[in-house]
């Protein structure tokens, strides 16, 4: 059997393996990894900055309901991308809409900005949508993706057949295999 | 709704653990599969987030200017940027051994990716390119059969972690092999389902392609080592 006085050794030992106070060293290591974790945040911080130097486009076009209905039924399958420059899953899937709307030239994309103020909306679309052959509409009710069913939620997208029926709705941001498919399925 | 990513995730991590459990009733040391549960745990988070930084960077976003998009992987992850930086991660994490940390976690790897693949059943994205066969199925409101071609995937998948986890159970194949046969399977199964999919700009064919040359090539040099 152990004796204490064994047993209080064979403890201070594991305390002195394992437990050791922290060196100097150590110490200026943890202030160097603070520092570089603050400097990574701020540079971050900084560059989420909305502004945009380049040439802004014009802004969105403001649509009533009515006029909304006619752009859709117009005898071509449609893509309506519900989006605001607030929202960060719009920025996300943006590029994407923009490679669809290029790869589906007989596809019309409309992007329907929801809830927006004109300056951010054109910054955004500067940033995000540049590449894109889509017209931008507004909304600044957001009322009609919730007359069409879609709710209030950003962002949404809408498809529609070339008889103008609603042929699929949706809701989130999309990913590439579903807008792929929603494609494939109107365009035909 | 991309949360029902969560969905399509569980069921992927639900069978990597059921195939860690499996393999650990049957021949590895149970300590050895919880080291490998944790290493194959960190693989995963750390390819994810590394396929989602290849996503955004490809697609034009800066990290930097929109840090909070790393966390929205729904909008798009880089197959070959989150293959690469699981390796990386699985690799620095079990470096002390990595033929046998390779060897365990393979057949698990492909019953995860089985399982990812499957949760297309919860994310309601099934379906691929058109056809008229018995078992093709259609999108909600639509008269276009089509393919269920993740479905595939997972099945393919699924039967090869199982070949390859009796494998070991029963044929002790020599270092590397089941590695490199995983590696064959999962190339393999892309290259096979490829043609059957939809998308806007074409998958990484040439990743697919690499990934059965260097499976194939790890294998033929692993089984001609074992028998010298």
């Amino acid at each position: 059997m152990r004796t204490t006085d064994s047993l209080r050794r064979s403890g201070a030992t594991y305390l002195e393996q394992h437990h050791k106070r922290p060196t100097p060293s150590a110490l200026v290591n943890l202030r160097r990894r603070a520092g570089a974790t603050l400097l990574l945040i701020a540079l971050a911080a900084s560059a989420c900055s909305p502004t945009f130097d380049g040439p802004l486009p014009d802004a969105p076009t403001p649509v009533s309901q009515t006029e909304f209905d006619g752009l859709v039924a117009a005898g071509a399958p449609a893509v309506v991308n519900v989006w605001a420059s607030w929202c960060l899953p719009c920025r996300s899937e943006a590029p994407l809409i923009a490679t669809g709307s290029l790869v589906h030239p007989n596809v019309e994309f409309i992007g329907l900005n929801v809830r927006d103020s004109d300056a951010n909306a054109r910054v955004f679309m500067a940033k995000y949508l540049s590449d894109a052959d889509m017209v931008h509409l507004s909304d600044a009710s957001g009322r009609i993706p919730i007359d069409l069913g879609g709710g209030s939620g950003v962002p949404m997208t809408f498809f529609y057949a070339a008889d103008g029926t609603l042929a699929a709705t949706h809701r989130g941001i999309i990913d590439e295999p579903t807008l792929a498919r929603f494609l494939d399925e109107i365009d035909r | 709704m991309e949360f029902t990513l969560l969905g399509s995730a569980a069921v992927a991590i639900g069978s990597f653990w059921l195939i860690i459990r499996w393999e650990a009733k049957r021949g590895n040391a149970a300590g050895c599969a919880v080291d490998i549960w944790d290493a194959g745990l960190a693989a995963v988070i750390g390819g994810v987030l590394v396929g989602r930084l290849v996503s955004m960077i490809s697609a034009g976003i800066s990290p930097f200017s929109d840090p909070g998009q790393i966390l929205l992987v729904r909008s798009g992850v880089s197959t070959v940027g989150a293959t690469i930086g699981a390796i990386a991660v699985y690799v620095f994490v079990t470096r002390r051994d990595l033929a046998s940390g390779l060897d365990a976690i393979a057949p698990a790897a492909l019953a995860g990716l089985a399982g990812w693949h499957a949760g297309c059943l919860v994310t309601n994205s099934c379906l691929g390119a058109e056809s008229t066969l018995p078992w093709a199925m259609t999108l909600d409101g639509s008269a276009v059969t089509r393919h269920p071609v993740e479905l595939y995937a997972a099945i393919l998948l699924a039967v090869a972690a199982v070949l390859i986890a009796r494998w070991k159970e029963r044929g002790r194949p020599p270092e590397f092999a089941p590695a490199a046969t995983a590696l064959l399977a999962a190339g393999g199964t892309r290259l096979v389902t490829e043609p059957m999919r939809i998308s806007l700009s074409g998958g990484p064919v040439w990743f697919y392609g690499a990934g059965c040359v260097v499976g194939t090539a790890i294998l033929m040099w692993s089984l001609r080592r074992s028998r010298n």
